[in-house]
């Protein structure tokens, strides 16, 4: 079937507006990242070449920390990789959907395949159409350039900001997470997920456990597959 | 030296993200494999939004005065009773707004 190019605008214009909560989310994270980069004397254009190449949200503030401290190169490199690791297995989980699309597709989809676009990235038919390749396309690519645009401000105008981060900007993140996880509980499998996710991800951010977020993920993922193997063998 | 830097980082974060989905990897995901990252998504959205709503300063917030909690409870029944995205965002910020009011 035939689809006209109006259809794909639309498609990827839905993306970024699903999307739109989780681009605000990132403001204050943006500035903060942006206007501390100037501090630890970074040039405009490498703190802007961060996000605009990086694109890696606390990766990137991590980095110019330990830079800014003069940290060895192996210290930044590896503090980045441990950060990073959980996006393989967002590669690992899209496998199947996109590795069979054009070379075009898979490089720009995977450079903007973060937590957000993860995040929206749940449904059934999810990279299965053209129609939902430019969805995610528009749902990525927006929240690049929001956060490009964020980082940009807090270049310019970050020492004459207040610290946004209070602002709790960030529960525009768990409201739309729950919108996405909550209507996805329909067996006792993904709520035993849920909640051995909600309690390990509790305890490792009070212990402040570096690898909290991919272990606690890990950890849930075990217990929702043991419970399917046990609901399937009874 | 700073741009060799990012451009090392660049190249460390842009391969965790495209690493798998390129077909020619040598890499064939079994049956077991395909279920067990069936639940990476809630497993890790729920990580990743449960510290923002609980934890504060590394410390356990289960106050109702918590606006995050407050407003995060909203959230999980009117993402139940509507399965809608825009309503769940829409109820739970209202309320996390309400709370900052008072």
């Amino acid at each position: 079937m035939q689809k006209n190019r109006r259809v794909y605008r639309f498609a990827a214009f839905k993306g970024a507006f699903d999307m739109l909560p989780l681009s605000l989310a990132v403001l204050p994270w943006g500035v903060l990242f942006g206007s501390l980069a100037v501090q630890r004397g970074f040039t405009w254009l490498e703190s802007q070449a961060f996000s605009a190449i990086v694109f890696g949200g606390a990766v990137q503030i991590v980095a110019i920390e330990l830079i800014a401290d003069n940290a060895s190169l192996f210290t930044i490199l590896f503090s980045a990789l441990v950060i990073t690791s959980r996006h393989f297995l967002y590669g690992l989980t899209l496998r199947e959907r996109i590795k069979g699309h054009s070379l075009r597709w898979r490089l720009s989809l995977g450079f903007l395949l973060t937590d957000e676009l993860f995040a929206l990235s749940g449904h059934r038919r999810a990279y299965k159409s053209r129609l939902r390749l430019y969805y995610a396309l528009g749902a990525g690519g927006s929240f690049y350039l929001a956060w490009n645009i964020w980082t940009f401000i807090g270049i310019v105008a970050g020492a004459s900001l207040p610290d946004l981060t209070e602002l709790g900007l960030d529960f525009a993140i768990a409201a739309t997470f729950i919108a996405l996880v909550v209507p996805s509980i329909k067996s006792l499998s993904v709520l035993v997920t849920v909640i051995v996710a909600g309690v390990a991800s509790v305890t490792f951010s009070i212990w402040q456990l570096e690898l909290g977020l991919i272990f606690s993920g890990l950890l849930a993922m075990l217990a929702g597959y043991s419970v399917n193997l046990w609901e399937r063998s009874r | 030296m700073n741009f060799f830097i990012i451009f090392l980082l660049a190249l460390i974060i842009f391969t965790s993200r495209y690493l798998f989905l390129e077909g020619r990897l040598p890499v064939r995901l079994g049956a077991n494999a395909r279920d067990f990252l069936r639940f990476s998504g809630p497993a890790v959205l729920t990580a990743i939004c449960m510290p923002i709503i609980l934890v504060k300063d590394s410390e356990l917030n289960l106050a109702l005065n918590n606006p995050y909690l407050g407003a995060a409870i909203v959230a999980i029944v009117a993402a139940w009773k509507t399965s809608n995205i825009y309503w769940t965002v829409g109820l739970g910020t209202v309320v996390f707004i309400l709370y900052g009011s008072f």
